[in-house]
């Protein structure tokens, strides 16, 4: 066997060292990964030492068979003359890969191997190239190995410490005070990796967003004992998402009504019955000697008539305040009183006759709902909890303990010790001694609270190996289950101390799930659970995820996870040139993201499959979106549910949310469509521009010319930017039927359009529908991009190789489950990287 | 009532109008005019990035010597003697170094480092502390904020920013250290609120005493529970938490120097509304907020992103509906290098409007902008080219007598940028070794 390995080496270097990297790498596979965390630590190469070597070198011979079988020819053949060295490009030297171990050994770097020889980004254009077998066989062999290579490793990757981001900031304290006023929306922006906002290693916390941690908690800890009517936020439904009838026309940021009986009208689902104050922000253009008359109506009943003498600068709001039943209802605005005034005013100045209106017009700014109103004697949810605001002075101490207590243990998602209560209760004493009420004295110890690490923080420190009991001083002063009527459970520990890694508390866990699918604190469900100790049983995890998916704050994932992903939080940066696309408004705009999250929402709560993402016959449409598409047959603001036929639109590569974002004002940009797609669908990080890439303006080569496709092609033609644009570029050009707001077209300006193109595999298609043809086809390929992008979403951190195989079953377990959308969740959920946390070492 | 400053309400009315007030002396608190008396003159810093680098042969000067304005820079008329124009300046760490491609963000991140950021998507950012970070932790305790960082551009907010560079690089030019970068305000009015609004109006003096006492033993209480935790932490989360300490320690500060400054409490009626529509306004009110702090003496020093690296707005008040970043690689297409021109110049505007707002303001030793040393410029020289050297570099404001301005100073090929950082943190009295990649001082200011 020795000889074998020997005979590999090269016969200039010494025969040993290449032994003894092969048993340390394989020996590592069978270690178990409590003890080793990488293939290359010294520890490891220790051991080996020890190890008896006859133990190692089947597998050794076996998977060096492998390698030079189905590796080390094509490298040989196809790689050296440019990989080979120290300088070799991208790093990467594979003239020295003698055997399989010098694989294992260099895991990443031979992934990246795998992926551009699969992608047939290398070798690049023009140069000899492999097989399709030989390529598939390479890839093969690599990805295998080194997978699980990985998988033995068992290591479920650390978390970095995360705070809340500024969504999930919002959330909570919506959830834990009953005060949905969004103070995180003056943070600071939270920095981006890996594509998210809410990855530990980069949400970090400057001075300033300390300060505005301060401002906020006081602010939501005052609002939290408001009556909740004085908190609440109104809904304003804006001109474009109305429906206009009989000469009502939208001019800009409101709707003009001339005509008798012209409406706009728009639906508003009142979540529950109650008293409601309904509001019309209108104004006038008079003409003639009456004020305009408006109608308001509710269902078609009139609930208001007013005079409206108010002229555009200073609006009326006319209200009514009344019971509305829940469910969907209607709301409109009639104009009454249309006027045409027939003066012949030729003989006064032109100033004058410019500024008079012929025609007396009702004007719309908005339509506002607030409610439902709880009363002037109603009481904010903490208000009921905390009782009477003014015990005497003997009881104002036990009562802020007992409302501390409680409310520390939904602050931290934890039950706080009895240290951390009475250091809150202190708080409220110091308050109260300095001549603040009780009240107030409450609402500033929650201040402390919020502005405490235990609340910013998501806290996943190795549980206590068994929970302090009763009568000791750590002993948990809230037990959140036992307000339930359920005592809390000794959790179970399943790794001593000193293992690398170690279960999630089931507390963790449960902020895990709510953070994850809801982007807010857990609820009460959760939190009995985990003081139960039910829920790291993964039947009970999967229960619960598929629960928490149903529950309208899942949308949370379309806002956070899809707003990243499909990039529609960036829709609002993007600035179409108005003159090239004049029907771009801010209405457009708001109804292309609508459209794409009413469409991720759907796939989530009708747990359908992932692949409608690519294509789907289904989208929803308002008036205005329908328009822009040339569908017909929608009428009316409001989003509904609208089948499709034909080629030109089905799933989210044809929506316009994603088209404009991936555009420049002026024009279409292929090159950021097909980047976005092989980034974003097929997961396929593009390798950064290769160093001692040419300056794009060496003087000597002149501008280049043509139309933009030729340009594109003409700077195709240098190999080195063609290894990666071969592969974006004609994705590009196969949405170019698509302009830079989304619109179908045909031609462009001077010429038509060519929505053809070969992938670098050699697959050919002829416009959108093709294309989605060939991505439909590598539907393995997206489901693992996708899983990738929502691990990474889930966990809160950049992927590592030895999550792979935990993505791998997944995807494998999501593909036999109809490739429902749900399956990769609960995946997921049920995955040691998110059960699990390595220990904290700095690395 | 000796020495009760003039409110700062009547200095606030101010905001807004064309001619700022005059700088009385009665209006310095007393302590501030303690320190002048018995110091040497007060300096300050500001830094002022624009992305996606310039129209070069419209930007820079041909002639070394004195001064003369190029088209895009003629908005500086007024104020041509306090200004130089540095040509040569390189940052050299903003290059690939073999990192390939992301030189919007590399550049960004090492503009005011003069280090090379690590290549990361997050797990491990790394790039140096920057210049005005050096100078805010060892003069800013002198002020009631050690510095204050704005932009236009809130960061990106999803996707990746720049291949393979996590968003943490491409939106901060301020780094508190290696890995914590300064986010910075994009609405005015919260900077209004942050330099003035620690006091409401007709508090009484002990219901002031009260809360602040109430602050302060809240930052204690986080600080306690914080030092809790700790204990429980591994190494990198440890870390974070530090982060969080370092922000509870400074707010802690603040308190006690904003006491100790006790300023009025008279907040005008001029407080900006938000973000205004207009890049124009928008600019010129952070460029108010940065004069507001400096003249009252809130800080000494600001940075301001005029816009991200990298940043595809379009312009389409000055007739340029096409994208910055994408007109940034012009090709040599006379149009569009024409474009980048007309954003250079529109920028330039801007910064001229707040260096004659500083000039307008009379300190007892000269002016604001005398007492000033703004540094304006971009981390990119030619967008098309994405070259880190001769950067187009302004730098204005006497330097509290210490800087020789109106001249065109072209200096050798390859001298750091950090020199020149190096040369005005010796004039802030930060003494430092070395900065970056800096080789020694420029010689040539004076």
């Amino acid at each position: 066997m020795k000889r074998s390995i020997q005979q590999i080496a090269e016969p200039s270097r010494p025969a040993r060292r290449p032994l003894v990297v092969t048993t340390a790498a394989l020996l590592t596979l069978a270690l178990p990964a409590a003890s080793l965390l990488c293939a290359a630590a010294p520890p490891a190469r220790q051991r080996a030492h020890a190890a008896p070597r006859h133990s190692a070198t089947p597998a050794a011979s076996a998977a060096d068979a492998g390698f030079n079988r189905a590796v080390r020819p094509l490298i040989q053949k196809y790689c050296v003359s440019c990989h080979a060295g120290k300088n070799a490009p991208a790093g990467i030297d594979l003239a020295s890969a003698k055997d399989a171990s010098a694989v294992l050994k260099n895991r990443s770097a031979w992934d990246r191997v795998a992926q551009n020889v699969g992608n047939s980004h290398m070798p690049p254009a023009g140069s000899p190239a492999p097989t399709k077998a030989e390529r598939d066989g390479l890839v093969e062999w690599v990805q295998s190995t080194t997978s699980a290579a990985d998988c033995k490793l068992n290591d479920p990757g650390h978390v970095t410490l995360r705070r809340l981001n500024r969504a999930e900031y919002n959330n909570t304290v919506r959830d834990l005070c009953g005060v949905d006023i969004h103070p995180g929306d003056e943070f600071p922006n939270d920095d981006v990796g890996y594509g998210f906002d809410n990855i530990g290693d980069v949400l970090s916390i400057s001075p300033l967003l300390m300060e505005k941690y301060i401002a906020a908690a006081a602010k939501v800890a005052h609002a939290a004992f408001q009556n909740p009517d004085d908190v609440l936020q109104p809904v304003q439904l804006n001109p474009p998402s109305f429906s206009y009838l009989a000469q009502a026309t939208r001019v800009g940021d409101h709707a003009a009504l001339a005509a008798q009986n012209a409406e706009v009208d728009c639906d508003y689902l009142f979540p529950t019955a109650g008293d409601y104050v309904l509001r019309a922000v209108v104004y006038q253009s008079q003409a003639g000697p009456e004020a305009a008359k408006m109608q308001f109506k509710l269902d078609d009943k009139d609930i208001l008539s007013k005079n409206v003498f108010n002229a555009a600068r200073t609006p009326m709001n006319a209200e009514v305040r009344m019971p509305v039943p829940g469910g969907k209802h209607k709301l409109s605005v009639v104009f009454t009183n249309p006027f045409h005034d027939n003066t012949d005013y030729s003989n006064l100045p032109r100033q004058q006759q410019r500024n008079r209106n012929l025609d007396r017009r009702l004007n719309v700014k908005q339509i506002v709902v607030l409610g439902p109103l709880h009363g002037p004697n109603a009481q904010s949810p903490l208000m009921q909890q905390l009782g009477n605001p003014q015990p005497d002075a003997a009881a104002a101490e036990p009562e802020s303990r007992k409302f501390l207590a409680e409310f520390a243990g939904r602050a931290y998602r934890r039950p706080a010790t009895h240290e951390e209560v009475e250091k809150l209760v202190h708080c409220a004493d110091l308050a109260r001694s300095k001549g603040e009420s009780f009240q107030q004295s409450i609402e500033y110890a929650i201040t402390a609270a919020l502005c405490s690490p235990n609340f910013l923080f998501r806290i996943e420190t190795r549980p206590a190996v068994a929970p302090a009991p009763a009568k000791s001083a750590a002993k948990p002063a809230v037990r959140l289950a036992s307000r339930r009527g359920v005592k809390a459970k000794a959790k179970t520990v399943a790794a001593p101390a000193t293992s690398a890694k170690y279960q999630l508390s089931d507390y963790a866990l449960a902020s895990r799930l709510s953070y994850f699918l809801w982007s807010s604190m857990p609820d009460d469900e959760l939190l009995g659970l985990a003081a139960k100790g039910r829920l790291h049983d993964p039947a009970v995890l999967e229960a619960q995820a598929r629960r928490m998916l149903k529950d309208p704050r899942s949308r949370a994932l379309g806002e956070n996870f899809a707003g990243q992903w499909l990039q529609l939080r960036g829709l609002a940066n993007s600035s179409p040139d108005t003159r090239r696309f004049p029907d771009f408004d801010e209405g457009l705009r708001q109804a292309m993201k609508t459209e794409t999250e009413l469409f991720f929402d759907s796939i989530v709560t009708e747990d359908r499959s992932v692949l409608d993402f690519l294509d789907a016959r289904y989208t929803f449409l308002n008036e205005q979106l329908a328009r822009h598409y040339g569908i017909e047959g929608v009428q009316g603001g409001e989003f509904r549910r609208v089948p499709l036929t034909g080629d030109e639109r089905g799933g989210i590569l044809t929506q316009a949310s994603l088209l404009t974002v991936t555009s420049n004002p002026t024009r279409t940009s292929p090159v950021k469509r097909g980047k976005w797609v092989m980034e974003n669908l097929l997961g396929v990080p593009l390798p950064p521009a290769p160093p001692n890439v040419p300056a794009l303006a060496d003087d000597s080569r002149g501008p280049l010319v043509g139309t933009l496709r030729q340009r594109m092609e003409q700077h195709r033609k240098d190999p080195i930017c063609a290894s990666c644009h071969a592969g974006m570029d004609p994705i590009g050009f196969g949405l170019e039927n698509y302009d830079a707001v989304g619109r179908w077209r045909v031609s462009d300006g001077d010429g038509s359009i060519d929505p053809s193109g070969v992938l670098p595999d050699g697959s050919k298609f002829n416009g959108p529908k093709e294309l989605k043809q060939i991505l439909l086809a590598r539907k393995s390929q997206f489901i693992h991009c996708l899983t990738q992008k929502l691990m990474t979403y889930a966990l809160g951190r950049g992927l590592e190789r030895t999550d792979k195989c935990n993505i791998d079953s997944i995807v494998s377990g999501t593909m036999k489950d109809g490739n429902r959308f749900s399956a990769i969740v609960v995946g997921i959920v049920k995955s040691e990287p998110f059960r699990e946390q390595r220990n904290d070492k700095g690395d | 009532m000796p020495w009760e400053p003039i409110s700062r309400r009547t200095l606030l009315r101010g905001l807004g109008t064309a001619i700022a007030l005059p700088m009385l002396e009665a209006m310095l608190p007393l302590n501030a005019l303690a320190q002048s008396a018995a110091k040497a003159r007060v300096n300050r810093m500001a830094f002022l990035f624009i992305p996606n680098g310039v129209n070069v042969a419209n930007w820079m000067p041909a002639t070394e010597g004195p001064l003369e304005l190029t088209p895009t820079l003629a908005s500086m008329k007024n104020v041509k003697d306090k200004i130089s124009i540095i040509t040569g300046l390189s940052q050299h760490n903003a290059f690939a170094l073999g990192d390939g491609g992301g030189d919007h963000a590399r550049s960004t991140a090492a503009w005011l480092t003069g280090v090379h950021p690590k290549k990361t998507d997050g797990a491990d950012l790394h790039v140096g502390i920057s210049v005005d970070q050096v100078a805010a932790q060892r003069v800013g305790r002198a002020t009631p904020f050690a510095s204050l960082e704005l932009g236009c551009e809130r960061g990106q907010v999803s996707g990746a920013c720049d291949t393979g560079y996590s968003c943490a690089y491409s939106s901060s030019i301020s780094w508190r250290g290696p890995s914590t970068p300064n986010p910075h305000e994009v609405d005015p009015r919260a900077v209004f609120e942050r330099l003035f609004g620690n006091n409401s109006p007709g508090e009484t003096a002990e219901s002031r005493a009260r809360r602040q006492s109430l602050k302060q033993s809240v930052l204690d209480f986080v600080l306690d529970d914080a030092a809790s935790l700790k204990k429980q932490l591994g190494v990198k989360d440890q870390a974070k938490l530090d982060e969080y300490f370092t922000g509870v320690r400074e707010i802690e500060d603040r308190l006690a120097r904003i006491e100790k400054i006790n300023a009025d409490p008279a907040i005008g009626d001029k407080v900006p509304a938000g973000v205004p529509p207009t890049m124009r306004e928008h600019i010129r009110l952070m460029c108010d907020m940065m004069t507001l702090a400096f003249q009252a003496d809130l800080t000494r020093i600001c940075t301001f992103m005029i816009a991200n690296d990298g940043s595809n707005r379009s312009y389409k008040d000055i007739g340029v509906p096409e994208g910055h970043h994408d007109m940034s690689h012009h090709g040599h297409d006379p149009y569009k290098l024409d474009q980048i021109a007309k954003i250079n110049k529109f920028h330039a505007e801007q910064v001229a409007y707040f260096l004659e707002k500083l000039d307008g303001i009379h300190e007892p030793d000269g002016t604001l902008l005398d007492n000033s040393m703004i540094v304006y410029g971009a981390g990119i020289s030619d967008g098309d080219r994405h070259n880190h050297d001769n950067l187009p570099i302004l730098l204005a404001g006497g330097g509290a007598g210490t800087i020789k301005q109106g001249r065109h100073l072209n200096l050798d090929k390859e001298t750091p940028l950090n020199d020149l950082f190096l040369s005005m943190l010796d004039r802030m009295g930060v003494h430092v070794e070395t900065l970056g990649d800096s080789t020694g001082r420029l010689t040539t200011l004076i």
